[in-house]
């Protein structure tokens, strides 16, 4: 114990250096985030903030920008076989891991085999636990072959759990990796303590001209008007998340902006539909047109958000737009009255216990009450919550009627947004269809474009699933909520991602 | 005395034996799978049941008991379930900053509450004791949180003086332990005041008062020693709780400290984190207590133990 004092006193020293005030003018970034980072193997990480501070060290062959599209990093182009079974990957060259050993198609094999292997317990196993084996075709090619068909591979090799480690690395640290993170990014890791992480410029970096900061500090702060200050005082050049009520502050601010983009945050009421009266679509549509959901925007997200239009948030890939129901207490009651319930019925509905979702939930109650329908709200602690959402072992054990919550599909693809939701076979505990939602029209189609890797034919498929769905409304489609970020004005580059996380390989102070 | 201390240091073990089966036994009630929530809450089955496997939860109850105290009587309390670094790291790196936070704040606040307390009992329903006491109430009502926020808008924000919020240099103490020590010193004031004024009422300093002794004699040397064991009592308690971590003032701060540590520990069902650090506030508080049962022989020499 005594050891570990004397560490933690070391380590306070070196971060004594780190937080001087006023590194304005120096050309090192700081970012103020909410949470801690847990960890730097992003293959063995979950958390959007880890991811973001990851990427500044890592790269993948793949990555995703702002709006969660695709696009070529330590791979140049890809080829896949009809089947979807065979991907052959033609690498970048003249890349260096900061250590200096050469990226080829020796360390790609590597790093996909590491996340590949169940006995290497990595959380993002998943990303890539089809692939069967990994085949060097030449130095800078490699081929993917997969145990069935899966057409979303490229997806998720764009995730930041699937990034490209340094294989020496790897080998000298094992599982201290996450302490110790060597990759091919724009930043090389220089310190990581508690509520601070830094990185500097990685003066090899094969893209010309980048990056164009010294560095960037990672400090978590978890107050949000503390987080305010220091934006205010020029201790840090960026904030995120940035909570709504802090916008206006924000904009007063000569030398401060707002960053305001689309989220992939998709947020809903879902209803058992296998408990009654739920199990009765006239009810379930009911519900939906009682509720305003241009309201629910300015109720519950200050109006930093759009009312859904659809079961995948409007910058998916493959999304479409689909008629709604506009708010109508009149013919919710119609729709009431014809299932039965002309004198509406009691329910309840479980939520997290953020204040934001306090006050989904109760102005879920407010309009349901316009209807004749008695909600009763409950807010749990995350814990609670998803062992009493998730732990039902069969759909007869499900206590839950409804519940309110948020869902974003963290590898950018559309299968990740709908089937863990829709699917018949992904009940609780298997995946997380809360609703219990089951039509073998959307089964089928799911199916069919998971396995598929053409874009028009996934298009068409989930052109059906998003129709299918809105039309047996398992859940009240509520909004899509915006991302904020405050920064100082005269930094560019940032890029804040629909998923909530954060790229700053651009970022420059002008 | 030598002797009560050593009977006193070997009843430690029982105690926090019984203290490591109750937190052991009680983490794992708590509803939530930390398989589940460290896995993220979007990932696959398959996912959760390899971080499962991997955390060990997939043993019996019984033998993940006897692995963890068998770690324990060695230093070992495990790896985190969150940062997967060793949870006696984790504790080591956060105890300093909240120990230095406490000791800062128990200085500060101890002398100024003790000093309006004493000032405000002699010139008991005078000025000076309402002015003392509505300060002293004005401690204790206001949110930490408020205060800290407004420290930090004026002196940080406005005035560019102090950072806003972090750990590392001597500017960086100043408004989180004013913050921490402010309800404290509040406490002591109103605590200090009413044991001196029921000292007052005491035969003996009617004895001295009538004998002659000066008033600053029978205040410093008759009714202080007196008067410090129940002030006595009152501080380990709240040097324990402070060594616990102020939750609120660490976060408005971003303190790295204990406080914010145990809150997210617990929200992850971090249970090697959890159980630690229960064992090591236990610690704390146990020695706390010896300490205080010292000091009332030191403040008053009629107190004697066997």
């Amino acid at each position: 114990m005594l050891k570990n004092i004397k560490y933690g006193l070391a380590a306070g020293a070196v971060s004594v250096v780190m937080a001087l005030p006023g590194l304005a003018f120096a050309k090192t970034l700081t970012v103020a985030v909410q949470e801690n980072i847990v960890g730097l193997d992003p293959a063995d990480v979950n958390e959007t903030l880890s991811h973001s501070a990851a990427r500044t060290i890592y790269q993948g062959l793949f990555g995703l920008d702002g709006q969660m599209k695709i696009y070529p990093i330590l791979a140049e182009k890809f080829e896949v076989n009809d089947a979807s079974t065979e991907y052959t990957f033609y690498l970048r060259k003249g890349v260096k891991f900061h250590d200096g050993t050469d990226f080829n198609a020796e360390a790609a094999k590597i790093n996909i085999e590491r996340v590949a292997n169940p006995e290497n317990r990595l959380k993002r196993n998943s990303l890539v636990s089809m692939v069967n084996k990994v085949e060097i075709i030449d130095t800078y090619t490699i081929k993917l072959v997969l145990k069935e068909p899966f057409g979303a591979l490229v997806n998720n090799l764009a995730h930041a759990g699937a990034v490209m480690i340094s294989p020496a690395a790897l080998k000298q640290y094992g599982k201290e990796i996450s302490r110790h993170p060597v990759g091919t990014g724009p930043f090389k890791f220089k310190n990581w303590n508690g509520d601070v992480m830094e990185v500097v410029k990685n003066e090899n970096y094969w893209k010309p001209g980048l990056p164009k900061v010294d560095g960037v500090i990672f400090r978590t702060v978890p107050e949000s008007g503390a987080r305010l200050a220091m934006l205010k005082t020029g201790e840090a050049q960026v904030v995120v998340p940035l909570p709504t009520e802090m916008v206006r502050q924000i904009e007063n601010d000569k030398t401060l902006s707002v960053i305001n983009e689309p989220s992939i945050v998709e947020w809903f009421a879902s209803m058992n539909t296998k408990k009654k009266p739920f199990d009765n679509v006239k009810v379930r549509q009911a519900l939906n047109y009682a509720v305003n959901k241009e309201a629910f925007c300015k109720v519950v997200f200050n109006g930093f958000c759009t009312p859904s239009d659809s079961v995948l948030p409007s910058i998916m890939q493959y999304h479409v737009k689909q008629e709604v129901y506009t708010y109508d207490a009149k013919k919710a009651k119609e729709l009431l009255a014809e299932a039965g319930y002309p004198d509406g019925f009691d329910a309840e509905i479980v939520a997290g216990n953020n204040t934001a979702a306090g006050r989904a939930i109760q102005f879920l109650q407010q309009q349901f009450a316009q209807v004749g329908v008695k909600l009763k709200v409950q807010q749990l602690e995350s814990g609670v919550l998803s062992s009493k959402v998730w732990s039902a072992q069969t759909p007869e054990e499900a206590t839950v009627q409804m519940m309110y919550g948020g869902w974003s599909a963290s590898t950018g693809d559309t299968d990740w947004a709908l089937r863990p939701l829709f699917w018949g076979k992904g009940f609780p505990p298997k995946l997380f269809n809360a609703a219990y939602y089951m039509n073998p029209k959307v089964d089928e189609a799911l199916e069919a474009a998971v396995g598929t890797a053409d874009n028009n034919k996934r298009a068409e498929l989930y052109a059906i699933v998003q129709k299918e769905i809105q039309q047996d409304a398992p859940w009240i489609f509520l909004g899509v909520d915006r991302n904020l970020a405050g920064k100082a004005k005269n930094l560019e580059g940032f890029v804040l991602m629909a998923d909530r996380g954060f790229q700053l390989d651009e970022v420059e102070f002008k | 005395m030598l002797q009560y201390l050593i009977k006193r240091i070997i009843g430690i073990i029982p105690v926090l034996l019984v203290i490591s089966v109750v937190v052991f036994g009680f983490v794992r009630l708590l509803p939530g799978d930390p398989a589940r929530i460290a896995a993220g809450p979007d990932a696959a089955p398959s996912d959760v049941e390899l971080v499962r496997q991997d955390l060990g939860l997939d043993q019996p109850v019984i033998s993940q008991y006897f692995r963890f105290m068998a770690g324990a009587f060695q230093g070992d309390f495990g790896r985190s379930i969150r940062t997967k670094r060793p949870v006696s790291e984790e504790i080591g790196s956060r105890f300093m900053p909240t120990l230095w936070l406490t000791v800062f704040a128990m200085a500060w606040s101890t002398v100024i509450g003790l000093l309006i307390g004493v000032v405000s009992a002699v010139r008991r329903n005078k000025w000076p004791d309402y002015l003392g006491m509505t300060v002293a109430v004005s401690g204790i009502s206001m949110p930490a949180f408020w205060v800290g926020l407004m420290l930090m808008s004026f002196f940080s924000v406005r005035l560019g003086w102090l950072p806003t919020s972090g750990y590392g240099t001597w500017q960086h103490y100043i408004m989180p332990s004013f913050t921490l020590g402010l309800g404290v010193a509040a406490v002591m004031a109103r605590f200090t005041r009413s044991a001196f004024i029921e000292i007052f009422r005491e035969d003996y300093i009617r004895t001295a008062r009538a004998k002659g002794v000066p008033s600053q004699g029978i205040i410093w040397k008759h009714t202080l020693r007196n008067a410090l064991i129940p002030v006595i009592t009152m501080l380990g308690l709240q040097f324990g709780f402070l060594l616990g971590g102020s939750i609120v003032v660490e976060s408005v701060f971003s303190w790295p400290g204990i406080g914010r540590y145990l809150i997210d520990s617990v929200s992850y069902r971090d249970y090697p984190a959890i159980q630690a650090l229960i064992l090591m506030l236990s610690l704390e508080f146990i020695l706390i207590n010896l300490i205080v049962d010292v000091l009332y022989a030191v403040a008053n020499p009629e107190i004697r133990y066997k």
